[in-house]
């Protein structure tokens, strides 16, 4: 019998308890912020929790209005003065440690705890802004479980529950919303477009290329290992030399440096393109970099991103900054060539060259032309210079000057690829040549455990382009210095005195096996799960049989859906729920069944003596078993304490059943 | 003055307690008058989301925003796995009460000012265990606790008293807000049911000091002529009107004089002999009469205007007198 007690105060005891579970899900919620905030806002909290907690065990009385109110001031004039703003995601996730610190002194009854949890769950929802690695899910899960358990150690009126049922209550509340989230995460209609944009943590630090190509840009670029995008291949794999991933397209030298224009640059229908040559599907999936230009294999022809045009320097854009990691399929041809009536217009801007700077290189230029036979003899002389000459390939250059052209021909003659690139380009443009740099990546490695290829910020690179005979060719001016860095990498083309450190790191075959499989289950989880938006939504609704999945056929479906998963756990609840059947009335039932068996059938309204007694009568020989067994049983069953049957009897009672063969008829 | 503050809580407060009354209304014309015995089953169960439950609910909707808005993917999985958590608890919010038998056991007679204290049990013929259910008289909680499956609970709800007579016991509410206090499942029950209220007795000296003023101005004896039959030790209990104060004074202890029991007279405790003007003191202190006389063993009756209690003595004889007492309805005032 139980007993519905008045209410009362809870315990000291239970109090410490229920304030000790509401600790630990806090501090498990603010762990991926704690080493990020500023650091009084970690002291701030940890120190809050601990004085809260010694509070409440020792009794003290909890702090007056006259501490607290000039402590939340205080509090959020430091905020505003750490952050210069309270708004926008670092001085936000700032200012809900705050609160929760706040919250968290002036909890008395636990009344407000969902206040705390809702704070907790937005500081949640704050570390996703920053990042959404793998770690996401456990700590999803874990986080939301110490609050459940927490809300349900609060809100008893009762004594507390002892933690291992507040576990298995947890994860019973857990698994059963589990399907739940998964329908909604699915079929919840998803919209492409921000509502409104808000900076969001780290894009300003995001590596990748610039918009501008400086000497020095893209040597500092490879020194970074992070992955700029995955390519899967549907079909053939380019070879490593035909592996030229484009970039921004350079057009414009002001003597120094060379800078992307391609923002106004009309749109280059493809029906305008002649194709040629074999061409490669992909599916690549790009890390966001905060720009609008698009990675594409060259040269694109086909993509899938909506939102997304083909430039006349025939560079992929997107209309919107690439903010989110982003997936999208593309058909590339080993040649395109461009029919556009305004081409002579077009092309003019590329021989355009700043008066003045680097004279050494203009009169160079003139000099070489004239005594070449044609256009392409003076480019391949050039790049027999790049070849024969002293000119080496090096990711510490020396810094260059005003006129960077002229001191790496002349003086320095080291340099790395955008050295090159830039140098060549310069050198056309000065015989009258069109030409431009592309900045892109060149090369990638592919991962054998999924087939991915993966390019990294290192795969960086610039070349160049050169109108000859009515059409844009492709010379890379670094492959006549350093050949390997087309072929193999840059790692095989740097001399031993670059990162000698990082090449045998990363040639050690297990660190290597490491990496890649690492690198693997990143990439189904960017592929599969954070990729996952309105365009996989449509595909996976074409999959399910829909022909023009719309908003309605989406939200349709995500009803039903939910109905059915809350209709089966109803059932589930009503249903479903079976009790422990009683160990002593089990060990009976077996007793019961051996003299069925042997005959003696139970019937439905006869009690354990009386059975017995008739049992007996019946199988004379088995007497004394039958009433020692049934003798037991009634003792254990009738006058034990409550309901806790004591297990050495039980145990003896089991031995007895067990060894208890009846004779039959 | 009042504050804006207040006002605005008032009239929140006003429109809840209205609220509360008109879906009280619909349930009770709903359900109708309920057995002494009753099984909540789904449909009388009824759930809301608390207060806390309608924050959650905010929050989650703000984390839906903020998801949609910065399309993370993550974000999305928190709100959902949140989403699917209230749904979970809505659920298991009402399956804590539905099925519930809820069934009235008693309601012993209490002296009016003190609490009724009316008994139920409610059994749970589930394998379901359940967490946290409460009952109360209305919508305040007044009992909480946990009934394991397959087990019966008891609580009494305590109801406070004022006048004799009939107590009503207003609409019982069983209610859980288990298992994250986010939805709160409530079953109302109403019951016919009535507890009887005593009088209350009248302080002890006040009467025994009236009721001798009462003697010694009318001459008539209240205390009928028993036979003496001895001397005994005073014990805690005893009237006073018994202690032999001449042997106490002569002895140095308190004596108490004794009667025979088979020659007792029957003490009668009669309505037309107290002086008291009013109706309600003279049955109380009637009331306090007939206490004492129980404790002393006595054999008594009472006489009431309508109504007359033969003597006698014990535990189902005092239960008659005082429930006559509680029930006494004066007939006319021209009669007393």
């Amino acid at each position: 019998m139980d007993k519905l007690l008045p209410l009362h105060e809870p315990s000291a005891q239970d109090r410490r308890i229920r304030l000790l579970w509401l600790l630990i899900a806090v501090l498990f919620v603010s762990l991926p912020h704690l080493l990020q905030v500023n650091i009084w806002i970690t002291l701030m909290l940890l120190g809050v929790g601990a004085w809260r907690y010694a509070l409440e065990y020792r009794n003290w009385s909890m702090p007056s209005a006259w501490i607290k109110v000039p402590l939340v001031f205080a509090a959020l004039a430091a905020v505003g003065f750490t952050y210069r703003s309270i708004t926008g995601v670092e001085a936000g996730t700032g200012l809900l440690l705050v609160m929760l610190a706040l919250k968290i002194l002036e909890t008395k009854t636990g009344r407000d705890l969902i206040v705390v949890s809702g704070i907790c769950w937005f500081l949640m929802f704050a570390a996703f802004l920053r990042e959404q690695q793998l770690w996401a899910i456990p700590y999803i899960l874990f986080g939301i479980s110490l609050s459940v358990a927490a809300l349900i150690q609060v809100h008893r009126v009762s004594a507390v529950l002892p933690a291992r049922q507040v576990i298995i209550k947890t994860a019973g509340i857990i698994i059963q919303a589990l399907p739940i989230m998964l329908v909604l995460f699915f079929l919840f209609p998803r919209i492409p477009a921000p509502f409104w944009a808000m900076s969001t943590v780290g894009s300003s630090a995001q590596t990748g290329l610039s918009d501008q190509l400086n000497p020095g840009d893209i040597s500092s670029l490879s020194r970074s290992d992070s992955v700029a995008f995955r390519v899967r291949f549907n079909g053939a794999i380019p070879p490593a030399s035909e592996r030229y991933w484009r970039g921004p397209v350079m057009t414009y030298f002001n003597g120094r440096e060379w800078s992307w224009a391609d923002r106004g640059e009309p749109i280059l229908s493809v029906e305008e393109l002649l194709v040629g040559g074999t061409y490669y599907e992909y599916e690549l999936m790009l890390e966001p970099h905060g720009r609008e230009w698009l990675l594409a294999l060259e040269s694109p022809v086909q993509w899938s991103q909506n939102k997304a045009y083909l430039s006349a320097n025939l560079q992929l854009i997107s209309q919107i900054p690439v903010r989110q990691r982003i997936a999208y399929t593309a058909r590339s041809y080993q040649f395109v060539q461009k029919q556009a009536p305004d081409v002579e217009r077009h092309i003019q801007a590329m021989r355009h060259l700043p008066s003045g700077s680097n004279p050494e290189t203009l009169a160079f230029a003139l000099k070489l032309r004239n005594e070449s036979s044609s256009d392409s003899d003076y480019l391949n002389r050039i790049l027999d210079m790049f070849r024969q000459q002293n000119f080496y390939y090096t990711l510490r250059p020396p810094r260059l000057g005003n006129n960077p052209v002229d001191q790496f021909l002349f003086a320095s003659r080291r340099g790395f690829c955008e050295h090159y690139a830039s140098a060549f380009a310069t050198l056309a443009r000065a015989a009258n040549i069109p030409a431009r740099v592309v900045t892109g990546y060149l090369g990638g490695e592919l991962n054998p455990m999924n087939n991915d290829l993966i390019v990294r910020q290192s795969d960086a690179h610039a070349w160049t382009e050169v109108w000859i005979d009515g059409n844009w060719l492709r010379v890379d001016p670094t492959a006549a210095v350093a050949p390997q860095r087309i072929e193999l990498g840059l790692d095989e083309a740097l001399s031993a005195s670059d990162f000698d450190f990082r090449r045998n790191m990363r040639n050690t075959q297990l660190f290597r096996q490491a990496i890649l499989s690492l690198d693997a289950v990143n990439a189904a989880w960017n592929r599969w799960v954070l990729a996952f938006g309105p365009e996989m939504q449509q595909d996976l609704l074409r999959n399910a049989g829909f022909d023009k999945p719309d908003m309605r056929d989406l939200i349709l479906l995500m009803a039903i859906s939910i109905s059915l998963l809350l209709a089966a756990l109803a059932y589930y609840l009503r249903f479903g729920i079976r009790s422990k059947k009683d160990p002593l009335l089990q060990t009976y039932e077996t007793f019961c069944k051996k003299l069925a068996d042997s005959g003696v059938i139970r019937h439905r309204s006869e009690g354990p003596a009386s059975f017995a007694a008739r049992a007996s009568r019946l199988r004379q020989t088995d007497r004394s078993h039958i009433e020692s067994i049934t003798q037991l049983y009634i003792g254990l069953r009738y006058e034990s304490i409550g309901s806790i049957v004591p297990t050495a009897e039980l145990r003896q009672l089991t031995k007895l059943v067990k060894a208890f063969k009846p004779t039959s008829d | 003055m009042k504050g804006p503050a207040e006002t605005l809580c008032a009239i929140s407060a006003g429109i809840r307690n209205a609220l509360r009354e008109r879906s009280n209304q619909w349930i009770l014309k709903r359900q109708g008058i309920d057995d002494v015995s009753v099984t909540l089953h789904r449909r009388r169960t009824y759930i809301l989301p608390t207060r806390a439950g309608a924050f959650f609910a905010v929050v989650v909707l703000m984390l839906l925003i903020g998801s949609l808005n910065y399309a993370n993917n993550m974000g999305f999985a928190l709100t959902f796995l949140l989403t699917g958590v209230g749904l979970v608890a809505m659920h298991h919010c009402h399956r804590n009460l539905a099925g519930l038998c809820i069934s009235f056991k008693q309601a012993k007679p209490v002296f009016a000012g003190d609490k009724a204290q009316f008994e139920f049990i409610i059994d749970n013929t589930d394998a379901l265990s359940r967490s946290q259910i409460g009952a109360g008289l209305k919508e305040a909680t007044a009992v909480c606790g946990d009934i394991r499956a397959k087990n019966r609970a008891i609580f009494a709800l305590p109801l406070v008293t004022s006048k004799r007579g009939w107590i009503t016991c207003p609409r019982i509410e069983l209610s859980t807000t288990y298992p994250l206090g986010l939805f709160r499942a409530w079953a109302p029950v109403h019951m016919d049911l009535q507890a009887l209220v005593y009088p209350r007795p009248t302080n002890r000296l006040q009467t025994i000091l009236s009721a001798s003023s009462a003697q010694s101005l009318s001459g008539l004896s209240l205390i009928g002529e028993d036979e003496f039959s001895g001397l005994r030790e005073y014990r805690s209990g005893d009237s006073l009107r018994n202690i032999a104060w001449k042997s106490a004074a002569s002895r140095g202890i308190l004596l108490v004089k004794e009667y025979k029991e088979g020659g007792q007279t029957p003490l009668w405790i009669d309505w037309s002999q107290l002086p008291y003007p009013e109706t309600e003191t003279r049955l109380c202190a009637m009331c306090r009469l007939v206490i004492d006389a129980d404790a002393e063993q006595q054999v008594y009756g009472l006489r009431l205007p309508g109504v007359t209690v033969s003597p006698e003595k014990g535990h189902s004889h005092l239960h008659h007198c005082l429930r006559e007492l509680a029930m006494f309805a004066p007939a006319k005032p021209s009669r007393s």
